[in-house]
């Protein structure tokens, strides 16, 4: 909730204190669970699929049973559990047949990796090769090969998913706004194009890692590298049926999440193995093959946009197909397809919209949540079509853009009112759009290109998103004050490094009123001691777990005044306090410490009265809907936050080279709790942001083995890949049910930079890109009208690029 | 590493020869090991025992005489040859080649001798040896003979050294000292990638050569060519002697295109 | 075999395996867990140390080639308790966010301006390419090394390259 507190006299929120872990990442003191190891601890290794769709005719174990040192193996026919978050399709390892290069097969827990390394080898697998469908859209066609052809009887969430049995198609959302075809009879120009880009992969710098130990009676510790503990608990209990109080889940320091460690993925199988290893703990530890393979990616997506304008430039009508590649298992993707339908259509007003989103099964690696949630990946499709349609109707992209935004009194494709607390997302554009100079060149521009024979172009792109979440999203936090006066906080949200535990410590110290050195948030997560949170994903925990904190701290304090008042004769209304005692307001003499009154108040003849002070707050999202499954509408959204990127490149018109001179950034993020971590996630989501546009994309091979498996090729951006100029604009429209007014801001920075990239590209050479990696070849390419390379699923030869499955 | 292998560490040249001659085909060398370790790691190679030549008497560092010219030793990492004066002074084109290759701590373990060595058709210093007329120097227990660079490499990987050789040092000829040349390499990003075309060219005495990477089984080294040829024609002669690939990298044609443009870019920028 | 070598200024005999690498051995064998595995395979940074003076990747060097010689890890770089300079600008600048790079970054850093007391930022950058960092987008990486050989100030942002 929003304290109408002037910025003035805020001491904490809004300032820039260092993160409170820093200090124990900078001296590798802080423990991630790469580092753990466990007495009588076992390494598991894991017997891959070299095929993308096979049946598994035979797996012979007898050597590897043999090889001293290895303590249990597993196959899919010792395991009859059924896992999935949304639809319920994945085994826990492969079962009868593969469906993806790289997909677990057998599984192995030794006493060293390198026995364990070493039994993998020595399992032999007889595969029976099966078609395979690679493409999304080939798998879309009736005479496809079925991923799943037993996807009619998977159990799912029936209200929110609709998975078509006899398909590969895993789920299908809808919106429908107005009357589609009134409304293209309306329109004076329709413009039609199609834009697709390739998984990617996470690639945070620590792989996922587990470690699990499986007692007996059923008592089970899991230690892992997740962003969720109470959704691994929740979905590990409900596969193993499992009371909760079974299973506790700690999370220490995590290297990196961005939504690829939201949900469950080895706990399962690394807790099969202790379990038959007689209850040892079994740590697995992801090398970065299989984290580019073994462990999920981000769907590829292919969006077909028709969009109908008026005469004067506004958009009447618009039509929209996704279809995404989910890839051999449904996971996150059917709800990355249902989120992203409702947001498809930008932040711009469409009085008649159609959308229909599909989640496509194929058999490569699977999607799941990454950063954006499908954002990042339609706003390629979306902000470069918005580009076309005024390049068509001859208007300057600019003023095409502003005269479509939404504004207050809008409705979005789901028939959510706009209001002017909402966000401003004019204010954004306007901003980049200064930020770099649109619509000219300086004489300065002008001197260089003049001077370097490079065109200089400048290209805009809007982005917004709200929370992908249920509407029943919901977290609590738990205060403890200690005996010396300082304060514990336990949530449930996780630190990944996006600096939740900061600005937490930031909001409790203002609302208790405290220096921040007396309050801590714990960083280590653990299902035993913390409260419940949903999930630490969809930028919602700033605002969800920060209003239940105030709210903690309201209830702690309330507490402390109850007894205050008491020891001191007064009503709370005659209290006040500062970051050390309560006093009567009238007469501060007379008080009582914080410390005195921490774990119950003594009176000088013995007499106690109070106890610990414990505050608990908890908040759920308020107001929100399900979406009509026909129609698409309702209110899913919590907040949303909205933004723009504005890029400078400077391209070689001979070759295709280019190189961004300066990206402009604006957000409105309500309130920036921490302005230095904000502009840190918003320089970082943008550098990833770059990443997907520039460099990144899985490629495979006609078969579907990934060639790409490892940093050899497939890169990220280094210190070196940064634009030259970069500029980060905070805007500050508060919201209004925000803690001190923020919403969340950790995907947006992500979205966007491609199609701003891609829409400054075309101005500079004319070059029109709607594919993703973009490339100095495919920039040549698309300067020549040549045709652009299929990069995805490539039919070249693979010269020194190998397929390893290590 | 999971592959259990033997780790030898010979202190002069005669223990290693001996090991060579002992051991050959099951032995790996190990300079700078940035090549060699990963490849054991990626289950590549199987060596039963790999060979630490960096211990051995005389392999260290790099020296210059005016005899000679520069000789770049076994032991001699990518950074000790950035950090030379004399090579940052006189033969400006090997660093700029050894400037592009990985990144900071990969060039402070890679050796020039391992690089050219592993023989990998994208080798950034290979470009520049054999537009600087270098020649290698191959040492066994039978003795040592030298191999002028276009002759060193025979295909993807492979080279003229057999089982018991070791690539003991590379001289670049004093008469290759003060010739400006300039290094043009591709990448799909601005940080540390191997070489997707790459291009070296030397202006020397009127003549120009040319070393290009990525673009053929080997690096390929054009002659002939001099400073008063029209660009066009030394752009044929690149064109001529590549055949590159694509693969998923690039294809063929830009990696063709790219040749052209970095070709025509470095006659322009090369001074001489 | 054996191999003796010295560690944060502290003196080491032990056993290795012949085909352990020396990430493996600081993290294994001696539990010094600061320098992490990020790929193995000497792309991403994560597992640099100062070998000799020198920083390079713990991952592509054996255990058995560190005999002799002097290794500083993320352990040594902090004293008495005390963080270091760069560590302190680290803090400062919000260079640190999931923290995974960190170990391997500071290093970096430290060897860099050792050998260039005022870096340029392409200096910074090409001297950090070989770090990979997923969240910060390198940018306030940058600003502390530039604070802390006093080319900005405290509170200084980096805006042109």
């Amino acid at each position: 909730m929003l304290e109408h507190s002037d910025p003035s006299t805020l001491k904490h929120v809004g300032h820039s204190p260092e993160r409170q872990e820093a200090q124990a990442k900078l001296t590798g003191d802080a423990v991630y669970v790469s580092d753990m190891t466990l007495p009588g601890m076992l390494y598991a290794q894991i017997k891959k699929s070299p095929h993308a769709s096979a049946i598994i005719r035979g797996i012979d174990l007898s050597r590897a049973e043999k090889l001293p040192g290895v303590r249990a193996i597993l196959t899919g026919a010792d395991l009859d559990y059924r896992l999935g978050l949304y639809v319920v399709d994945k085994d826990i390892l492969a079962k009868g047949k593969v469906r993806h290069y790289g997909e677990a097969v057998v599984a192995v827990a030794a006493d060293t990796l390198a026995i364990a390394r070493q039994a993998v080898e020595l399992i032999e697998v007889d595969y029976e090769i099966t078609p395979a469908v690679l493409n999304h859209m080939d798998a879309v066609k009736a005479d496809a090969p079925l991923v799943h052809p037993d996807l009619g009887s998977y159990a799912t969430i029936p209200e929110v998913f609709s998975p078509q049995g006899g398909t590969n198609i895993a789920n299908l959302s809808k919106c429908r706004k107005g009357d589609i075809d009134k409304g293209f009879a309306e329109a004076a120009w329709i413009v039609e194009r199609e834009y697709t880009n390739p998984s990617v992969q996470h690639v945070p710098m620590e792989t996922h890692v587990a470690i699990v130990e499986w007692k007996t009676g059923d008592d089970i510790t899991i230690w892992t590298s997740a962003q969720s503990p109470f959704t691994v608990r929740g979905l590990f209990c409900y596969t193993f049926k499992l009371p909760l109080t079974k299973v506790r889940v700690i999370i220490p320091h995590v290297g990196g999440g961005f939504g690829g460690k939201a949900g469950i993925h080895m706990e399962p199988l690394v807790a099969c193995l202790s379990r038959k290893a007689g209850g040892r703990p079994v740590k697995f530890q992801a090398t970065r093959e299989e984290e580019f393979s073994l462990l999920p990616c981000r769907s590829a997506l292919t969006y077909k946009i028709k969009t109908g304008v008026r005469a004067d430039g506004r958009i009447c009508a618009q039509k929209m197909e996704m279809y995404w590649d989910a890839g051999a298992y449904a996971d996150y993707a059917v709800n990355v397809t249902r989120a992203s339908g409702y947001s498809a259509a930008g932040p711009y007003e469409i009085p008649n919209a159609w959308l229909d989103a599909y989640t496509v099964y194929t058999n490569k690696p699977y999607g799941t949540a990454y950063r954006g949630f499908g954002h990042v990946e339609f706003f390629w499709g979306l902000e470069r079509h918005m580009e076309l349609v005024a390049q068509t109707i001859g208007m300057d992209p600019l003023e095409f853009r502003r005269l479509n935004l939404l504004r207050p009194g809008s409705l979005t494709l789901t028939g959510e009112k706009i209001t002017e607390h909402t966000g401003n997302i004019r204010k954004c554009l306007d901003s980049v759009a200064a930020g770099i100079g649109y619509g000219e060149l300086t004489a300065a521009e002008l001197t260089r290109e003049r001077q370097t024979g490079l065109k200089i172009g400048k290209g805009l792109a809007t982005l917004h998103k709200a929370p992908a979440m249920p509407p029943f999203t919901a977290t609590a936090v738990i205060m403890k004050m200690n005996s010396d006066g300082t304060v514990l906080v336990n949530v449930g949200l996780t630190e990944i490094g996006q600096g939740s535990t900061t600005a937490f410590a930031q909001i409790a110290a203002e609302r208790l009123g405290f220096p921040m050195d007396k309050v801590t948030v714990t960083v280590e997560k653990d299902t035993d001691r913390d409260p419940y949170d949903w999930q630490t994903v969809a930028s919602k925990g700033l605002m969800l777990t920060g209003n239940a904190l105030i709210l903690a701290c309201e209830d702690l304090l309330r507490n402390a005044y109850e007894v205050a008042g008491q020891a001191l004769r007064a009503q709370p209304c005659d209290l006040e306090h500062d970051g050390e005692r309560i006093y009567i307001k009238h007469n501060h003499d007379k008080s009582v410490s914080f410390t005195q009154l921490s774990v119950g108040y003594c009176y000088p003849d013995g007499n106690a009265i109070g106890g610990p002070l414990i505050g608990v707050g908890r908040y759920v999202a308020q107001g929100l809907t399900n979406l009509d499954k026909a129609t698409g509408q309702g209110l899913p959204a919590l907040d949303w936050t909205y933004g723009a990127h504005g890029i400078i490149v400077e391209v070689n018109p001979a070759s295709g080279e280019f190189h961004l001179l300066k990206i402009c950034s604006a957000y409105d993020v309500g309130k920036a709790i921490n302005p230095d971590m904000v502009r840190g996630q918003c320089i970082g989501g943008m550098i990833q942001g770059l990443g997907t546009a520039l460099c990144e994309g899985y490629i495979y091979d006609q078969q579907g083995h990934l060639l790409n498996p490892s940093f050899t090729d497939n890169k990220i951006p280094t210190a070196r890949d940064l634009p030259d100029e970069i500029e980060c604009i905070i805007i500050e429209t508060p919201q209004l049910d925000g803690p001190f007014g923020a919403r969340g801001v950790g995907e947006h920075p992500m979205i966007a930079v491609a199609p701003a990239l891609g829409n400054a590209i075309r101005n500079a050479v004319g070059a029109e890109l709607t594919h993703m990696p973009i490339r100095a070849e495919d920039v040549w390419r698309a300067m020549g009208r040549k045709e652009p390379v299929e990069t995805w699923i490539t039919r070249t030869p693979t010269g020194s690029c190998r397929s390893v499955l290590l | 590493m999971i592959y259990n292998f033997k780790y030898l560490a010979p202190g002069t040249r005669g223990e290693l020869h001996a090991m060579l001659a002992d051991r050959g085909p099951a032995a790996a060398l190990l300079s700078g090991g940035t090549d060699l370790l990963v490849n054991i790691r990626n289950g590549v190679v199987r060596p039963e025992c790999v060979i630490n030549v960096k211990k051995v008497k005389g392999f260290e560092g790099i020296t210059w005489s005016a005899e000679e010219g520069l000789i770049i030793r076994a032991g001699c990492t990518i950074n000790d040859l950035l950090r030379d004066a004399r090579v940052r002074a006189d033969y400006p084109l090997l660093a700029a080649c050894a400037h592009d290759l990985a990144s900071y701590q990969i060039r402070n373990r890679a050796t020039v001798v391992g690089n050219v060595a592993n023989a990998s058709p994208c080798s950034d210093m290979a470009a520049a040896l054999l537009c600087l007329k270098a020649r290698a120097v191959i040492s066994s227990s039978r003795g040592e003979r030298e191999v002028a660079f276009p002759a060193f490499f025979k295909g993807v990987k492979k080279t003229v050294i057999l089982p018991d050789e070791i690539l003991e040092r590379i001289i670049v000829p004093a008469s290759s000292a003060g010739a400006p040349g300039d290094y043009r390499k591709l990448k799909r990003i601005s940080g540390h990638d191997l070489a997707i075309v790459g291009v070296a060219l030397l202006k020397q005495d009127g003549e120009i050569r040319l070393g290009i990477s990525s673009a053929a089984p080997t690096p390929v080294y054009v002659g002939g060519l001099k400073t008063s040829d029209p660009a066009d024609l030394v752009v044929a002669a690149a064109l001529e002697a590549v055949h590159p690939i694509s693969d998923v990298r690039c294809t063929r044609e830009y990696r063709e295109h790219m040749i052209q443009v970095y070709v025509r870019r470095l006659l322009e920028e090369v001074q001489g | 075999m054996k191999i003796k070598l010295t560690i944060n200024g502290a003196a080491y005999e032990k056993d290795v395996a012949e085909n352990s690498t020396l990430l493996r051995f600081l993290r294994e064998d001696l539990g010094l867990t600061g320098t992490k595995e990020g790929c193995g395979a000497g792309e991403c940074g994560a597992c640099t140390v100062i070998l000799d003076g020198r920083t390079v990747n713990a991952c592509m060097v054996l255990a058995a080639e560190a005999d002799g010689a002097t290794v500083k890890t993320i352990e040594g770089e902090a004293r008495n308790g005390k963080l270091s300079d760069i560590q302190e600008a680290f803090d400062r600048h919000h260079a640190v966010q999931c923290g995974f790079c960190s170990s391997g970054m500071v290093l970096s850093v430290r060897e860099l301006i050792e050998r260039n007391p005022r870096p340029s930022v392409g200096e910074i950058k090409e001297g950090l390419e070989g770090n990979f960092c997923r969240c910060t987008g390198y940018t306030q990486i940058i600003e502390a090394v530039l604070d802390v050989t006093g080319q900005i100030d405290r509170k200084g942002e980096m805006t042109h390259a």
